[in-house]
């Protein structure tokens, strides 16, 4: 199926791809899509996961074939065989996880595999150097890259599409890892490039990128295309986010507030080491109130983790108290915890959470399968009847509950594990990136839940990258820097800017001698 | 250029198993009628004499039993502590122990009535077995020594031991200096059930169906599977994992023991240092094929051992050991490793290069 090419009439496009597509077992990632982007422009693709954006831009990149469809590249049809294909065509596609050789420097990961005959590292060095400041890169050539932060990966990575001399540069969720200072200066990067007369395709789902950095936006829904080319200075967010959920747009709004009353969790002092041995959390103290949302905003790796694990009991403490409803608990095993009112969603899903390769009703009785006992046996038909309960109430869509958890896509896994820990009403809930990963649904779905939970008593803390989503539903948001709670802001009055300036806060001091 | 991948079936093929087992039985055959009419033997006459041997009457049944006892519990102690994560390698060693501690308890309890000296070998066997084991499980749960290296290397001392045993302090005076030890008294042998097979029979099968609804239904094969899947969840969940970490392997030891004292006491008229028979390696083969489910290794043990047999049976044919082994591996691995295609398909594709096929953004 060849659509017609709405084409430019003075220029040929330089990617324009028309009725793509790709099938899976199960199911079809493209249905029909297509996408037309200019040279010398930043063009977003949006939509939500599974929308089909991340396999298109495979079919583009020379990952996938499509099963139908047509790829032409300045005009030219082609049909890659495989990403060095793509490649040879000017295509490059930075994805979200990187692929570089840690003991490299930053010069052999950029040259690799394009390098010259003979290789003198002074030479690729210096030109790899000069590539780099063309487009206001700032990266030392000569830095290992298992030394380098996620940023400056990233850079890495889109320096060896540029050494490549890639005209066309995929961005596969490019600002995920990003701190919101290294977003902003990823898109004076990316202006630059298109600038250049190079064609910029960034895939995102975060609404606020899209109207910042970009030209023009492709929304996919379902595997279609269902808007083309628009121009984001003639829309706004609202409209770009009705067309990804196909619904009136998202919900923005605060929830409203509720009353707080007791303090129900408590942490005063708290320290504990990281995993290597470094003094990753620093005297914290927090306090979350029954029905208040608490958010602790920071850049991955400040502490967070290592918080939310010394709370629920998986890490010790070296210092400080955890004290919840009134208990101090500070020695007591998750269990324990678990038992006086504590639940918990960690980070890690799949791993931590849940365990991957037991059934959905081993997984759905996981806290309380002691209550199940009979004699020495797991009662197999009441945890059963529990699973097809829970499974229901929470929306958790699965095959057979007898399957393991790890077929489940990600957004059940989370409604599974998250309506499994608030089943039993707990009175203090902490939560660890509850939405990531999800679509615009799931995303609504649990946070709708934890809002709920708060509504009806609960102290909640909610740690999270997402910015957005703290500013959205915490009550109070706390900031976490280099292991210490570094600031609190009230999150209706509050500016970003600010925030992220906390967030980023005095690096140097931050990492502190181990 | 084509090239084949295998793809996941969207769902599993509908009575898929035993039509993959007939489908790879029938190709391994097919296999093996070339490299017998290669190596100078007739096909059909081979084929038939290893049916016969293995399963052509009651009595061949029953020596196909008695090879599938060590085979099944060697299995289900490598299935125990797989179903946790934990790779016990030394259930050869840990047989020979069992058969120690067996053959102790004979010498010990020369004249005590039947069924008491073979209650106590049984015992003794577990206890041995678990013994061997419980260094491993001791540095593993302790301070995470991998149970690998440590469960291996423990083989060569139980070999040694036994070895020792034999050449000095219980060598028979009445073998002409050879390293004997003396026949084991009859009231120290399994009563027989019919033709050569042992009551061990029984007590291999009840002891995997124990286990096997040990692991699958009860709440501490609950705890197990949770730690075996990951071990963050098993915290989580508050299982102690260095305890169960500890009672497994050991358990694991003791059900490898346990065959060791069965195979004295049923098979063997004396202990020796073959009487391992590589039957603890065979269980790592016979556990993995059951896909680490103790509830599946018998079914595997049974063919294993009617393979075993069946292969041994035609090297009086003039059919060489190797070629017979050749052979018999050609069957299982036909035979069971053809159930994965009742979960994928074969697909050509084209091109040289890899193609990931997994993931749907």
């Amino acid at each position: 199926m060849i659509d017609s090419v709405p084409l430019v009439a003075d220029s040929v496009p330089a990617v324009a791809l028309t009725g793509i597509w790709k099938r899976f077992p199960g199911v079809v990632a493209n249905a029909g899509a297509h996408l037309t982007v200019s040279s010398g422009t930043i063009h977003a693709v949006l939509g939500e996961n599974g929308a089909g954006k991340s396999t298109l831009m495979n079919v583009l990149a020379g990952v996938y074939r499509p099963d139908e469809g047509e790829v032409r590249v300045h005009g030219r049809p082609c049909r890659f065989r495989n990403p060095a294909d793509a490649l040879d065509a000017g295509i490059g596609m930075v994805h979200q996880e990187f692929r570089l050789v840690p003991s490299f420097t930053v010069a052999e990961n950029v040259v690799l595999g394009a390098a010259p005959p003979l290789l003198r590292r002074t030479a690729f060095e210096a030109e790899v150097a000069s590539t780099a400041a063309r487009f206001g890169l700032a990266i030392e050539p000569d830095r290992l890259v298992w030394q380098l932060s996620m940023g400056e990966r990233q850079r890495v990575e889109i320096l060896k599409a540029l050494w490549r001399d890639a005209r066309i540069l995929i961005l596969d969720e490019p600002t995920a890892v990003l701190t919101p200072a290294e977003a902003d200066e990823l898109g004076g990067v990316l202006r630059r490039m298109a600038d250049d007369g190079r064609s910029v395709i960034f895939i995102s789902h975060k609404l606020h990128e899209v109207t910042d950095f970009c030209d023009e936006a492709t929304v996919l829904r379902g595997g279609e295309t269902v808007a083309a080319s628009l121009t984001v200075a003639d829309t706004d967010s609202a409209q770009l986010a009705g067309l990804m959920v196909g619904a009136s747009p998202a919900v923005t709004e605060r929830p409203p507030p509720r009353e707080p009353d007791a303090p129900l969790l408590e942490v005063s002092g708290l320290s504990a080491l990281g995993d290597r041995g470094n003094k990753a959390l620093r005297a914290a103290d927090i306090t979350v109130r029954s029905g208040e949302i608490v958010g602790v905003a920071g850049v991955a790796g400040n502490g967070q983790r290592e918080l939310a694990e010394v709370i629920v009991g998986f890490r010790p403490a070296t210092a400080g108290s955890v004290v919840i409803d009134g208990m101090d608990l500070t020695g007591a095993t998750p269990r324990q915890r678990f038992r006086a009112g504590l639940g918990y969603v960690p980070e890690d899903r799949l791993g931590v959470g849940l365990a991957p390769r037991l059934s959905v009703v081993d997984n759905a009785v996981l806290r309380v399968y002691s209550d199940y006992r009979r004699g020495p046996f797991l009662a197999a038909d009441r945890a059963r009847a529990y699973c097809q309960d829970l499974v229901k109430r929470f929306a958790v869509r699965t095959g057979a509950l007898t399957d393991p958890v790890a077929g489940l896509s990600g957004g059940n896994l989370q409604r599974l594990l998250v309506g499994r820990e608030l089943d039993h009403h707990p009175r203090v809930v902490v939560v660890a990136q509850p939405t990531r990963g999800l679509d615009v649904q799931g995303v609504k779905a649990i946070q709708d839940l934890l809002v709920a939970e708060r509504n009806a008593g609960a102290a909640v803390l909610m740690i999270s990258e997402d910015l957005d989503e703290l500013l959205m539903l915490a009550d109070r948001l706390l900031v976490m820097q280099g292991g210490r709670i570094s600031a609190e802001f009230d999150p209706v009055t509050s500016s970003r800017q600010d925030i992220g300036v906390a967030m980023v806060g005095h690096r140097s001091d931050a990492e502190g001698r181990l | 250029m084509r090239r084949p991948v295998l793809v996941r079936r969207d769902e599993a093929l509908r009575g898929g198993q035993p039509l993959a087992f007939a489908i790879g039985l029938a190709a391994a055959l097919f296999v093996g009628v070339l490299l017998l009419l290669g190596a100078g033997h007739d096909p059909a006459t081979v084929y038939q004499r290893m049916f016969e041997a293995s399963l052509g009457d009651p009595d061949a049944w029953s020596v196909t039993l008695n090879r599938a006892v060590p085979l099944g519990l060697a299995g289900l102690a490598v299935a125990i502590a797989g179903s946790m994560g934990l790779w016990n390698i030394g259930a050869e060693g840990q047989i020979l122990a069992g058969a120690m501690m067996a053959a102790w308890v004979a010498r010990v309890g020369d004249g005590w009535p039947g069924p008491i000296i073979i209650v106590a070998m049984l015992a003794a066997g577990a206890v041995g077995g678990g013994l061997l084991a419980a260094g491993p499980a001791l540095a593993r749960s302790s301070i995470g020594v991998n149970e690998i290296i440590t469960t291996l290397m423990l083989n060569e001392v139980a070999l040694r031991l036994v070895q020792w045993l034999i050449h000095g302090p219980w060598k028979d005076p009445d073998s002409f200096n050879f390293p004997l030890a003396p026949m084991l008294p009859d009231q120290a042998r399994l009563p027989v059930l019919f033709g050569r097979a042992h009551a061990g029979v029984i007590l291999a099968g009840l002891v995997i169906a124990v286990f096997g609804l040990a692991v699958s239904r009860s709440v501490w094969g609950y705890e197990l599977r949770v730690a075996g899947s990951s071990e963050a969840t098993a915290r989580y969940a508050g299982i102690s994992l260095s305890r169960k970490i500890f009672t497994v392997l050991v358990l694991s030891g003791a059900v490898a023991g346990f065959a060791g004292a069965i195979e004295l006491s049923g098979t063997a008229d004396r202990i020796t240092e073959t009487i391992s028979n590589g039957f603890g390696f065979a269980g790592i083969i016979v556990a993995a094929l059951a896909l680490m489910r103790p509830g599946g290794v018998a079914a595997v043990a049974l063919l294993f051992g009617a393979v075993q047999i069946g292969g041994q049976s035609i090297q009086t044919l003039g059919v060489s050991s190797s070629v017979s082994t050749i052979l018999q591996a050609f069957i299982l691995f036909g035979a069971i490793g053809a159930g994965v295609f009742s979960q994928y398909r074969i697909r050509l594709v084209p091109g040289r290069r890899s193609v990931l096929e997994e993931s749907v953004g």
